[in-house]
């Protein structure tokens, strides 16, 4: 009982983490050069993130003059733990589900506010000026999508009548969420971009900033730093597959699997929008995000409201 | 179960990642390494002193938004077993929301100042 109900959960949780930044980091690079006239054969060698991950052990970690230890350490490890909680209140099947909470819905929404100040820690503990403007940056993206992410996930709330994600599964039998609410899944994919501060919406260690938050990492507490950031983006893909694409439900696989694979789907639909979007400025993001993506979850939610009634 | 493994996952998770960083790291790193990066620049100031926060008035107008969050958990539970009453109720309390939204933006709230 104990190795079925506490073990193997958290087993599932951390592997599907760890493995799943592996994918992550694959996947990234081989579809980044997929675009571009890149060297195919390199990018697509499946051994690939093991020679990244050399790369990153051989280099020294060095830390500046006088950080913040204590946040220096902890930032990575929270921002990691904080995907494994995201993930572990995803459900599996119907009877494996790590953490079935009645109130899944907003421990995810903790998740998403928590990762803010994380991932300011992250830039401020370095006590450099990039690292830290990044971090303020940070700070302003969190603070605008914030919202977006909680009207689009009370809308999918509305027609399991729960906040637990088992039953928003559930409720999903007959129709999935990213066709009974279309606008769902585009506002939660933006949510996803700036948990991760991915792609378009890297305001955090953006180029301009000379990698911002990042610039002062190297050796291992960089590579930390990126396993915790990819294993967000994974524990981001199940949950957008299970509150928009029907979760584990699915013919003839069994539901695990089909678990991993929408939520494979997701992470492809975000690794190509990360490559394929104009990069925001982060004064323009915040109007963006207040009076255009704002305006249009609320049309999400009285959508959502509309057709729960109906 | 569910508590234990809730406190237990991201426990796990944390010592996991702190484990490993002190594991992998090789700290040999000179004095003049440790300097921060800045770009090449020179650094004449600490970074930790007073920063303008350009976005503060967007910030005070999320602490509302994030208040009517707490309203909308419940609600969100109740909506369909209390029907069209809810979705007025709601849509009232939104418009009068939205209406602060716009009036934030013609103040100017969501420009960096």
């Amino acid at each position: 009982m104990i190795l079925n109900e506490l073990l193997l959960p958290i087993f599932v949780v951390l592997i599907t983490l760890i493995l799943g930044a592996g994918v992550v980091d694959y996947l990234h690079h081989a579809t980044s050069a997929l675009g571009k006239q890149m060297s195919l054969r390199r990018s697509l060698n499946p051994l690939a993130p093991l020679y990244r991950l050399g790369l990153a052990l051989s280099q020294q970690s060095v830390i500046t003059e006088h950080p913040d230890r204590l946040n220096l350490r902890l930032a990575p490890a929270l921002y990691f733990a904080l995907a494994a909680l995201g993930l572990a209140v995803v459900p599996w099947s119907a009877d494996f589900i790590p953490a079935d909470l009645v109130t899944g819905m907003v421990l995810w929404g903790a998740v998403e506010v928590l990762a803010t100040v994380v991932i300011f820690l992250c830039g401020w503990s370095a006590n450099a000026h990039l690292p830290l403007l990044g971090a303020y940056r940070y700070v302003s993206l969190g603070l605008s999508y914030m919202l977006v992410s909680m009207f689009v996930l009370i809308g999918v709330a509305l027609p399991a009548e729960s906040l637990q994600l088992s039953a928003v599964v559930e409720s999903q039998r007959e129709i999935w969420n990213v066709l009974r609410q279309p606008m769902g899944l585009p506002l939660f994919l933006i949510v996803g971009l700036g948990l991760t501060f991915w792609g378009p919406l890297d305001f955090a260690s953006s180029p301009d900033l000379d990698r911002g938050i990042s610039a002062d990492q190297s050796g291992a507490s960089r590579l930390v730093w990126q396993l915790a950031r990819y294993a967000m983006l994974v524990a981001f893909s199940f949950m957008a597959a299970t509150v928009f694409l029907g979760g584990w439900l699915g013919p003839w696989l069994p539901g695990p699997l089909w678990l991993v694979l929408k939520a494979t789907l997701v992470l492809l639909i975000l690794l190509w929008m990360g490559h394929n979007l104009p990069v925001m400025t982060p004064d323009k993001f915040i109007s963006v995000a207040w009076v255009l993506l704002l305006p249009l979850s609320f049309v999400d939610l009285i959508w959502a409201g509309a057709l729960a009634l109906w | 179960m569910d508590l234990a493994n809730l406190l237990l996952i991201p426990l796990i998770a944390a010592v996991l990642i702190l484990a490993l960083e002190k594991c992998l790291r090789r700290n040999h790193s000179s004095y003049p390494q440790a300097r921060p990066y800045s770009g090449g620049g020179d650094l004449s100031s600490h970074a930790w002193c007073r920063f303008h926060v350009r976005y503060y008035p967007m910030a005070l107008l999320l602490i509302a938004f994030e208040m009517e969050m707490m309203f909308m958990y419940p609600w969100a539970v109740v909506y369909v077993a209390e029907g069209i009453k809810a979705l007025m109720e709601m849509g009232m309390f939104l418009t009068i929301l939205a209406l602060g939204i716009v009036y934030a933006w013609r103040e100017g709230v969501f420009r960096w100042q």
